[in-house]
């Protein structure tokens, strides 16, 4: 728990209902359903994983929108978005397979407008995750 | 064989083992999750890199890739998966996105099994891989039957084929391939094949082909072929039209079968069964089949058919003494004649005959073995009887020749009885019978002959036979009995032995020895009843002694062959010793002629015999032509003055003067001497002037049963009516003369 007590401030009292919405509750159920009885706590390390997961990507996602490697961005969307979808961050998840099909058909003139879009969606959903972390 | 289908099921592992490549770590972690929920067991790894590396060591049941990844993506990974030996059939599932048909595609052409849609309806990824394992266990399944029925075949010559009218003619499977000595690369053509089958063969299965083809019928046929090192194989063909959705014929699928082995086994069976082991002749069984083959063609055809029964003429006494093995060489010889007297045809038939062409029932034509000497020549078709006559003429010629066994010359010579189809018979059984009862008619008039049958001869014939027959059985069945005769002197009125004659008690009727032992000689016969004869004298000298203290002699009849046997002495002893009464009970009687015909033969017998102290006594004396030399160095006790100088005593005076002329050789030699056929007091009263006491004959008692002979001698001191004559020596009248011959 090393995180800046500003931020979980933030995040627990203002921003928790936008970033839990953010979280799809039909998918997350979904994920609950795979261990019923919380014994195994699964959710809690899907969510986890996710969390790293995503960290790494964003991090990933901005090297390579400053190299302008298109299908960098496009396989990091690809990755992105069947993760995101399973735990429910369904507007993440679109907003990749967008950004996927676009990379994929045409080299994008847009690209750094494409990533900082990216990024800035995949920040919510890393403060949604971590507030459930937390929760 | 098991149903694949369960077998697969029972087979699934309990805990089907995963592995499952993603570089998502998030859908690695849930889909793993997932899966192990539902009862898999899970080995993530997050490249295709890791994987393949993974599957040098361990094989899981099934591969599940994620399509996109870094580096080595799952189409690249499937393909290399695939390479690897081992891992050309494993269910590889490719995880693709959704709408992502490209990927599909792509999935199918690197070997995936199957693909699936990313989705997080994590059961129907259970589903979906359950379902891959099973396919892939039926298919696990069907590979290892295909295999096992490869094996199967190959083990039972065995293969299979498919024919096309159109395209490729004939596609043969390698173990098909092999039934023809080919390799697995090799290709085969029906022409090919065709040019396998012997030239004269060909024609006939082209045939037989082309006629299958225009009916659409079933194939199932044996093929004799030709395989390039030269061995020659029966190849079984089997094959079923097919036809399309239209019902036209389009093919044939079958098998082939290298069936050489069976074949050579079921004709040798087919040959045991119809042939003679000894003469390599056809059997009863093939002969009896054929004579009806050709009874039915020479019905249809209406031409005459003939059956040469050649029965050997002096082949017991071969077989007697020169032993069975001698025997069995002879008759050898004597197919492989008779073999050449006919159009002999090997030919094994049973079943169908092929009717192809009316000369078909020439190939009947044989000879064969019936069994013992006995040999039948089968003529399918004779214009006339002379023709049956030169074959059987041919037969005796072919016999002329002398046959060298055991190093010995052997003179055969054979009886053949004819009969012809449809004038003397219009059965087989009939036709057998006839020419039986025609080799008969030639036995009896003096053998080496043939003969047609004729209705005349089929009244002797049969009687003989039927007569022969039940001899066979008399003794076994008890139906011989032993009269008894008793020998008179008269001088003591006192019985001093009796003689021994044979009855055959043949249901209600008494048949004389007359009407039986002359057969009895002919076919042997005699033996056995002679030793019967012994042995029941013995018995009844035992049972003579306990009741009225029998202690004379019992003379039985023998023939001179006995007294050439070997264990003729060996045969007494036990038959006296058996009952326990003394050697001297038997008295053996040979006639003078047939004592002078085996004279040197017999003579060690009669010394050995006379040693245990068994007399003998010449029967029918005066009737010979005894060399007087001879009989006064003979070991014998007893002459017997034939019946016909006593039936002449007293009506010419020849006849009394040869009697007085045995009555005295007799005396000089030391031997007693007896008179038989005494049937008057005249007789009587001559035999007695001239110095014989001793008689036998209707005067005194016909041959009658031991027990009546028992109850004769007990009044004879006191009742008989020649008692007082031989006292008075008084002429009497014939009063006590019986009607009937001399009794044998």
């Amino acid at each position: 728990m090393n995180e800046t007590p500003v931020f979980s401030r933030i995040a627990n009292a203002d921003r928790a209902p936008a970033a839990l919405r953010r979280l799809d509750e039909q998918a997350l159920a979904r994920l609950r359903e795979l261990d019923p009885d919380g014994s195994h706590g699964v959710l809690m390390r899907v969510l986890r994983t996710f969390e790293a997961s995503l960290m790494r990507m964003l991090g990933q996602l901005s090297e390579a929108g400053e190299r302008g490697d298109g299908a960098a961005v496009a396989a990091l969307a690809h990755t992105m978005k069947s993760s995101s979808a399973s735990v429910g961050a369904l507007a993440l998840s679109q907003l990749c397979a967008a950004a996927e099909r676009s990379l994929r058909a045409a080299p994008a003139d847009d690209l750094p407008a494409l990533v900082s879009g990216l990024s800035a969606e995949a920040g919510q959903v890393l403060s949604a995750v971590r507030a459930m972390l937390r929760a | 064989m098991t149903p694949p289908n369960s077998f697969a099921d029972d087979d699934l592992p309990a805990q089907p083992e995963v592995l499952l490549v993603d570089d998502d770590e998030v859908n690695l972690l849930l889909t793993a999750l997932a899966l192990r929920e539902r009862g898999f067991r899970v080995t993530e790894v997050d490249s295709g890199e890791r994987a393949l590396e993974c599957l040098t060591e361990w094989t899981p049941d099934v591969v599940v890739l994620d399509a996109m990844m870094p580096g080595l993506d799952g189409f690249a990974t499937c393909r290399a998966l695939r390479a690897m030996s081992g891992f050309e059939n494993m269910p590889v599932l490719m995880l693709t996105g959704l709408d992502d048909d490209a990927s599909i595609a792509r999935a199918y052409q690197a070997g995936a099994t199957d693909f699936f849609v990313k989705a997080t309806q994590w059961g129907l990824l259970a589903g979906r891989l359950q379902y891959l394992l099973r396919a892939s266990r039926t298919r696990i399944e069907l590979e290892r039957s295909k295999a096992k029925l490869g094996r199967a075949q190959d083990l039972a010559r065995m293969g299979s084929f498919d024919w096309r009218r159109s395209e490729g003619g004939l596609a043969m499977s390698a173990e098909g391939l092999r039934v023809f000595g080919h390799g697995p690369a090799d290709r085969m053509t029906l022409r090919s094949l065709l040019r396998m089958v012997p030239k004269d063969e060909r024609r006939s299965l082209m045939r037989l082909l082309h006629e299958v083809l225009r009916h659409s019928s079933v194939l199932a046929t044996d093929v004799s072929i030709m395989l390039f090192d030269g061995r020659e194989r029966i190849v079984h063909v089997e094959a079923e039209p097919e036809f399309n959705e239209h019902g036209h014929s389009i093919g044939y699928t079958g098998i082939v079968q290298d069936v050489t082995d069976r074949r050579v086994a079921e004709d040798r069976i087919r040959h045991l069964a119809n042939f003679d082991a000894l003469t390599g002749l056809p059997n009863r069984r093939q002969l009896i089949w054929r004579a009806e083959r050709a009874l039915e063609h020479a019905r249809r055809l209406q031409h005459q058919f003939a059956l040469l029964l050649i029965d050997l003429d002096r082949f017991k006494i071969i077989n007697d003494t020169l032993g069975h093995a001698a025997g069995d060489e002879l008759l050898m010889e004597v197919g492989r004649r008779l073999r050449g007297c006919v159009r002999h045809s090997d030919q094994v038939m049973e079943g169908a005959m092929e009717t192809a062409g009316a000369r078909s029932h020439r190939a009947l034509e044989a000879v064969g073995r019936l069994g013992g000497d006995e040999f039948v020549a089968l003529l399918p078709e004779v214009g006339e009887d002379r023709d049956a006559e030169r074959v059987a003429q041919r037969v005796l010629e072919v016999m002329r020749e002398p046959i060298f066994v055991s190093g010995q010359e052997c003179f055969v010579t054979a009886s053949v009885g004819v009969a012809i189809y449809p004038r003397d018979g219009t059965t087989v059984a009939d036709l057998m019978r006839n020419s039986d009862v025609a080799m008969y008619s030639v036995k009896a008039q003096g053998k080496n002959a043939a003969a047609i049958y004729g209705p005349q001869l089929a009244g002797q014939g049969r009687e003989k036979l039927e007569l022969e027959t039940a001899l066979h059985k008399a003794i076994e069945r008890d139906e011989l009995v032993l009269h008894y005769q008793p020998k008179v002197d008269v001088r003591s009125a006192r019985m001093v032995g009796t003689e021994a004659l044979m009855r055959w008690q043949r249901g209600d009727r008494l048949v004389m020895p007359g009407n039986f032992i002359p057969l009895a000689e002919e076919t042997g016969l005699i033996v056995p009843l002679s030793e019967w004869a012994l042995r029941e004298a013995a018995r009844q000298a035992h049972v003579w002694q306990q009741s009225f203290g029998f202690a004379d002699a019992i003379a039985v009849n023998l023939p001179s062959r006995l007294f050439e046997r070997s264990d003729l002495i060996e045969h007494i002893h036990s038959c006296v010793t058996g009952v326990g009464v003394p050697h001297r009970v038997i008295t053996l009687e040979i006639t003078e002629d047939q004592l002078m015909k085996d004279l040197q033969n017999v003579i060690p017998a009669l010394h050995r015999l006379n040693e245990i102290g068994v007399e003998i006594a010449i029967d029918d004396f005066g009737t010979g032509y005894s060399s007087l030399a001879y009989l006064t160095t003979l070991p014998i006790s007893e002459l017997k003055i034939d019946i016909q100088f006593v039936r002449d005593l007293g009506h010419t005076p020849q006849s009394s003067a040869v009697v007085s002329a045995i009555i005295a050789l007799a005396r000089s030699l030391g031997l007693r001497v007896i008179a038989e056929g005494v049937e008057t007091l005249r007789q009587m009263e001559v035999l007695h002037r001239l110095g014989c006491g001793i008689m036998q004959g209707y005067l005194f008692s016909r041959p009658i049963p031991p027990d009546e002979l028992e109850r004769w001698q007990e009044q004879l001191p006191r009742k008989a009516p020649w008692i007082g004559a031989a006292g008075a020596l008084e002429f009497g009248t014939d009063a006590a003369r019986a009607a009937g011959a001399r009794p044998y």
